[in-house]
């Protein structure tokens, strides 16, 4: 039965269907005392598994992506009180932010919320940071990932420049660095050094995933 | 010898010129930044266009204060030739203030009611890319309050000594460039109003919202370009219609959505405009617009800016595919560009010389010209360009 129910669940989810349905099965599989990380990993990781997937296969956009994220957030308000549970399970830390002198945060919030869905943690250290913070941040939360995010061509730059200070603290070996935002381009990361750039966040995800052994 | 408006009318129907028209838009920035590296001042005169950008429209954008000879300087032209002089932003605007303010930024209430966080570093805090942290509408009821500012009716949307014959005989006389009607589009005004995350959002979960705020749009848009377009008919070269509605992946919007919901109401604007002699209508957007370019041609549009090649436009293909169905302008790499040298003239030769011979494309760089462009690079540019325009 439980199977069933997150079946539901995650095509609910998946094909964008009415939001109170999705919580209304969601409180199903509750009452129905199915485990968090199985509701997690039946349900909102397989559901959102589709969104991404319809997203890089061109029948959903940024609108899909965001509506998904909004009714993952609604999910994850929900299991909050369970959340604990998970603790055990998470994935790796990934730190993210969007580079000094760009302001824009619409990808990397995606992204940090496909990534939390997808098992992560997710140090999101906001928009126009420091190059230092993002090295403080890796040090201190013994991050496996750091995420630069930058949409303007004038600000990417400071992606290199994050390189270089990862280089310096002598840590560049113990994170992997990927790249996200309009501007950057794979040809970039390969200059700067970086390991990879990604086109959306839905492939961001997907990467770090794969680094992780997924 | 033809003006710089026939050229640019001609390419526009897909004729061929005498000499093939470039145009750019030079961002505030980096003018600031020429002038320290030697543009003479008083060679780049402030003229009084600055009606029709800023807070007139839903751009948020500090006002732009002219410096039009500094096109003709370099031998291009810039978009914003002649524009009649309508307002199709919110009035009354709101009182731009700074906010609040820290070491690193300042927060700033803009004239359409958003407000702006800029960042202090800069040289020129206030012509930073900004951030949004607030948008004004956030649901009917604020969609309610904000549409009280949004009256087509209101005489400030006119100039004051507006009069059909004397307007029409001073577009007949004063032409700089090509005229230019410039507004906002159903995805645009929402995203700027809204914010992008909300807006596309609200497509799920509040449906009827949005198509009340369509609905509105149209009747406001048609209402308050009416008056102007059926004085000047076709001497209105151009339609700008400004939506910026996609990204590198795609557009914002699914075409499922954009079908069900905005098409209906592109196709009633353009009906609107074509009945009046305007068919040249120009879609700004940067990003990803190829899933969406058949239903931009549904909807009436003729025309494509700036192409943006990071985001997977490319000129070419959309010519080859497409024909005469779009006039096509930009999609030179501004990074490329922006490199000088070697790199900016393959940019340039793998491009123009193609798209020259088969018409219907104005070359300029695939969005405004930043500030990583030194005064020395663009020169360096705008000679290599003027060398190959003549056919």
């Amino acid at each position: 039965m439980g199977n069933d129910i997150l079946e539901v669940f995650a095509n609910t989810l998946g094909n964008l269907e009415n939001g109170e349905k999705l919580k209304e099965l969601l409180m199903n599989a509750i009452d129905a005392k199915i485990p968090v990380t199985e509701i997690i990993e039946k349900g909102l990781r397989k559901g959102l598994e589709t969104i991404g997937n319809k997203y890089e296969g061109g029948e959903y956009f940024l609108s899909e992506l965001l509506y998904g994220s909004d009714l993952t957030n609604a999910v994850f308000e929900i299991l909050k009180p369970y959340l604990q549970q998970l603790e055990a399970d998470v994935k790796g830390t990934i730190v993210v932010g969007t580079v000094r002198g760009d302001m824009h945060d619409i990808g990397k919030n995606v992204f940090k919320m496909f990534a939390e869905a997808s098992g992560f943690k997710v140090v999101d250290l906001g928009v126009d940071v420091d190059p230092e913070l993002f090295i403080n941040a890796v040090e201190e939360k013994k991050a496996e990932i750091l995420g630069l995010s930058a949409l303007l061509t004038t600000t990417i730059s400071e992606m290199e420049m994050v390189l270089e200070k990862l280089n310096s603290a002598g840590i560049r070996n113990k994170v992997r660095v990927i790249l996200g935002g309009n501007a950057v381009s794979a040809e970039f990361a390969e200059e700067i050094g970086a390991d990879a750039a990604v086109l959306d966040a839905v492939q961001g995800v997907q990467l770090c995933k794969e680094w992780m052994g997924e | 010898m033809s003006t710089n408006r026939e050229r640019f009318k001609q390419v526009l129907h897909h004729r061929k010129p005498d000499i093939l028209p470039w145009v750019e838009i030079i961002f505030e920035e980096t003018l600031m930044r020429w002038f320290r590296e030697g543009l003479p001042a008083d060679e780049v005169s402030v003229i009084g266009y600055e009606i029709g950008r800023g807070g007139t429209f839903f751009t948020n954008w500090p006002i732009f204060k002219g410096f039009g000879k500094v096109y003709d300087r370099f031998g291009c032209q810039s978009f914003f030739g002649s524009m009649p002089l309508i307002d199709v932003g919110p009035v009354p605007r709101f009182k731009q203030r700074k906010l609040s303010e820290t070491e690193k930024h300042a927060d700033y209430l803009t004239e359409t009611g958003a407000i702006v966080r800029r960042p202090k570093r800069g040289d020129f805090e206030f012509y930073a890319m900004p951030q949004f942290i607030e948008f004004p509408v956030k649901d009917k009821k604020t969609w309610e309050e904000y549409k009280t500012r949004l009256n087509p009716e209101d005489p400030r949307r006119y100039p004051k000594d507006w009069e059909r014959e004397g307007y029409i005989e001073r577009f007949e006389t004063y032409q700089k460039g090509p005229t230019l009607l410039r507004f906002n589009g159903f995805y645009g005004f929402g995203a700027e109003l809204m914010s992008i995350p909300r807006f596309v959002t609200a497509f799920y979960k509040d449906p009827e919202l949005i198509r009340e705020m369509l609905e509105y749009w149209e009747y406001f848009t048609i209402e308050t370009i009416r008056e102007v377009v059926e004085t000047l008919k076709n001497r209105i070269d151009v339609i700008y219609w400004w939506e910026d509605m996609a990204e590198r992946h795609g557009p914002c919007i699914s075409p499922k959505l954009f079908r069900e919901f905005l098409l209906p109401h592109y196709k009633r604007v353009t009906g609107f405009l074509k009945k009046n002699g305007i068919d040249r209508i120009m879609f700004d957007s940067d990003g990803n617009l190829n899933p969406l370019l058949d239903e931009i041609i549904e909807a009436g549009c003729t025309g494509l800016w700036p192409l943006e090649v990071n985001s997977g436009m490319v000129a070419l293909e959309i010519k080859q595919k497409y024909g005469d169905k779009f006039f096509l302008i930009g999609n030179l790499d501004k990074r490329e560009l922006a490199k000088g040298g070697e790199a900016m003239r393959k940019e340039v030769d793998s491009k123009v010389p193609i798209l020259k011979e088969l018409g219907g494309y104005i070359p300029s760089a695939d969005h405004v010209i930043h500030v990583e462009f030194s005064l020395d690079c663009f020169r360096e540019y705008s000679e290599y360009m003027k060398s190959i325009l003549p056919y």
